[in-house]
């Protein structure tokens, strides 16, 4: 029960620490947002990796890695996409 | 000592949850938003290497054989997509994230059904249901905003029913296989994630393509969600407060599409069947603008509109440009941009006026004009800018139609009806650079067309665009030459804006293409079709070359993917729906006359059905009948651009008129 309670803590506290950060973020960037808590959810890979920590079956081993697969693909994936959409964003007369 | 360790651990997490949102913080200022992006990266990097450290690995191998195939694919991709086609690579990046939860969850259900809690249990099945349905309908959504599925909303009889008979089955499977013994669970496992898997494509396949921003704001949430259920089974607070992050922005996302389309979610999701099968029009005029007919969408722009358009831009001191989908379908940004640079250079005060939903989601017209090397501090957003309109002498319309109708305010019950528009109505003059002046997504009529401020310079807008640009800087302008110019085309001309503009393209290669040694030059122009993200493929007669398969041989020394290749009888259905079709050196294998006329010496003879397409291009060397000697009657087809002349140096000026 507290374990149900700490986790459902968990969760309400970052979606609403979320929700004020985000709400904030100007339409013009949209997309890169998207784009980058899009990578930010590949964080599944986590719980790949602790899949992998301890022994496993033949059959776990091919699920984990076809998971660990997308995952990756996901992560790096969004980064480097945000990445070069946010490079584009310039300013006149000035790098910043 | 276990004690210490966990607080340790738990601060740890603290740290990298610190990180995150600060790299979201950054998003709240463009030039900063890059080291935010960075910082986000940065931490779950940290965080993965903390695991491997505190947990070790069992299996090396398979993992870093796992990182590097998924990090490579997912850098390739990442590298080579254009921005215009963001929208469906996130799209199928949420659904690679779906496929990782309900993998990682199965995984963890068959390992740990022994010990795992009944909390941990519920997450899983949770984690396994939500990840596959995002999974189908991120692939659905992804294929819808690549145009490889159709754009309309596709209803199968009874589909609210269909679905909610869908979702409460997979509710009683979770609930069955909770109590169930533990070897049938496996069987349960398998069935939730197909039932799920459907579930998300008989809901988002109805979702038409104006309501993708939508759909794909909410599948982002969706995989959040998937990541947070992830987090629970294996009770890493990280997994859940990351997943709980997306899962905010997603929300908020959804929300704020919705709200500039005026759509309620359950509207989105459910739409009135008998809109969709009453409105043909809308429809029609989605595809018209996918499929841009050159030449119905030349009109000549009338002399006085141009006239009138340029002495207004000349006049005005404020300027507000407004940039819409059609822009972007239109290639027309850069050329925007070079008009707005020149305006500026004039000591004029130039604004974009940007509606939430212009593009295919939240923002992506921000970046297709960030692209195209636009000061970010004249982009506005549509709140902040509205009420400059009534104190604007111009506002420069450019491939927007419902986000500037002002239906949506004047009269009531029309599908757009109480729409948040931007109100260019209210500036002194409005100058509209759209492809037509029909209806635009929604099918209601736009009568601001009809307004007496209002002129229409219809066709092209990059075209129109930069006509504008070229008389705006000239001190007398010369319209008569520049629309004259317009006017007398080259077929030359008319072959490129068709290659251009074509989503898809087949190209037919004969033996003449292999004599002017082309082929190198025709793949070189076939991965340039295919960089601006239209779909090439080449259709190989059987007799082209000269012996069985040779000029596959050939097109496989020029290095052309074999995928692409196809043989008479797989790719003459797809003729049909061909915007246009590029002949190499190819003659009676596509002469219509085999099967038009009897008694020729090729009657009856299979051809490649080339005359089926929206255009055909043909680059021979000549108009002379090939082998057989019969008269090529597709040369005279009004569909067919001839481009006479060696094929190397043909396509050597497509290529080069491409740069």
């Amino acid at each position: 029960m507290t374990n149900l309670l700490l986790m459902t803590g968990v969760f309400l506290f970052s979606f609403v620490v979320g929700y004020f950060l985000i709400s904030r973020i100007p339409t013009l960037l949209h997309t890169p947002l998207m784009s980058m808590t899009n990578a930010i959810s590949a964080v599944t890979i986590l719980g790949v990796l602790i899949l992998f920590s301890v022994s496993s079956t033949r059959t776990e081993q091919i699920i984990g890695s076809v998971a660990f697969i997308m995952a990756a693909f996901n992560l790096v994936g969004g980064f480097v996409i945000t990445d070069r959409m946010l490079k584009l964003f310039k300013k006149k007369g000035g790098c910043k | 000592m276990t004690e210490t360790y966990s607080v340790m651990n738990l601060l740890l997490d603290f740290f990298f949850f610190f990180i995150l949102i600060l790299g979201i913080w950054l998003f709240r200022w463009p030039h900063r938003a890059k080291f935010g992006n960075l910082a986000a990266a940065f931490a779950l990097a940290c965080a993965a290497g903390m695991v491997l450290y505190r947990s070790g690995i069992m299996h090396p191998n398979i993992v870093l054989i796992s990182l590097v195939i998924g990090s490579i694919a997912g850098f390739w991709v990442a590298r080579r997509i254009t921005m215009i086609q963001i929208p469906a690579m996130v799209a199928f990046q949420h659904g690679a994230g779906g496929v990782a939860a309900f993998f990682l969850s199965l995984a963890e259900l068959m390992r740990g059904s022994h010990h795992l809690g009944m909390l941990n249990e519920i997450s899983g099945l949770l984690g396994l249901a939500i990840g596959s349905l995002t999974f189908s309908g991120s692939m659905i959504a992804g294929g819808k905003l690549s145009n490889t599925l159709g754009q309309e909303q596709r209803i199968l009889p009874r589909h609210t029913l269909l679905v909610l008979t869908n979702f409460i089955s997979i509710i009683v499977l979770i609930i069955t296989a909770l109590v169930a013994p533990m070897e049938s669970r496996i069987y349960f496992y398998i069935l939730i994630i197909f039932m799920s898997v459907l579930f998300g494509i008989l809901f988002s396949i109805r979702i038409g393509g104006a309501d993708m921003p939508v759909l794909i704001s909410f599948l982002n949430a969706a995989a959040g969600v998937a990541a947070a259920f992830c987090g629970m089974i294996i009770e890493n607070k990280l997994l859940i407060s990351c997943g709980a992050m997306v899962a905010a922005s997603g929300s908020i996302l959804t929300y704020v599409m919705c709200k500039a389309m005026n759509r309620s979610l359950y509207r989105v999701f459910v739409p009135v069947q008998d809109i969709s099968s009453k409105n043909k029009n809308p429809k029609t005029d989605k595809t018209d603008i996918y499929t841009i007919n050159p030449e119905a969408s030349h009109p000549p722009i009338e002399k006085d509109n141009f006239q009138k358009a340029l002495e207004y831009a000349q006049e005005a001191k404020k300027i507000i440009i407004v940039p819409g989908y059609g822009m972007a379908v239109a290639q027309a940004q850069f050329a925007v941009i070079d008009l707005s640079n020149l305006l500026i250079d004039m000591k004029k005060d130039v604004k974009f006026a940007i509606h939430p939903v212009a593009g295919r989601m939240p923002g992506h017209m921000n970046v297709l004009l960030a692209e195209a090397g636009i000061d970010y501090d004249l982009l506005k957003e549509m709140d902040e800018i509205n009420p400059d309109f009534a104190k604007t002498d111009l506002s420069l319309i450019v491939g927007a139609c419902d986000v500037v109708n002002p239906a949506a305010i004047e009269i009531d019950g029309s599908p757009i009806s109480g729409m948040p528009i931007l109100h260019t109505h209210e500036s002194g003059h409005v100058v509209c650079c759209n492809l037509d002046d029909k209806p635009g997504y929604s099918g209601v009529e736009n009568p601001l067309y009809k307004n007496d401020n209002t002129t229409l310079l219809l066709g092209n807008a990059k075209e129109t665009i930069e006509y504008l640009v070229e008389n705006l800087s000239k001190e007398t302008p010369d319209i008569e030459a520049s629309l004259n110019k317009k006017n007398q085309r080259t077929p030359f001309d008319v072959a490129v804006s068709v290659l251009l503009t074509a989503q898809k393209i087949i190209i037919i290669p004969g033996y003449g293409m292999a004599l002017a040694q082309a082929q190198f030059k025709v793949v070189q122009l076939a991965s340039m079709l295919e960089s601006i993200g239209t779909e090439v493929k080449f259709a190989i007669h059987p007799v082209a070359g000269r012996m069985p398969g040779h000029m596959n041989v050939l097109l496989a020394e020029a290095e052309v993917d074999y995928d692409k290749l196809y043989e008479m009888d797989d790719i003459n259905p797809e003729f049909s729906q061909t915007d246009a079709v590029l002949i190499f050196g190819a003659c009676d294998v596509v002469n219509p006359a085999a099967m038009d006329t009897k008694g020729t010496p090729i009657s009856g003879m299979p051809i490649l059905n080339a005359h089926d397409a929206k255009r055909i291009l043909i680059c021979n060397f000549d108009e002379n009948p090939g082998y057989s000697g019969v008269e090529n009657t597709l040369y005279k087809d009004k569909k067919t651009i001839m481009l006479i002349g060696d094929a190397a140096s043909t396509a050597n000026e497509l290529i080069e008129a491409f740069k």
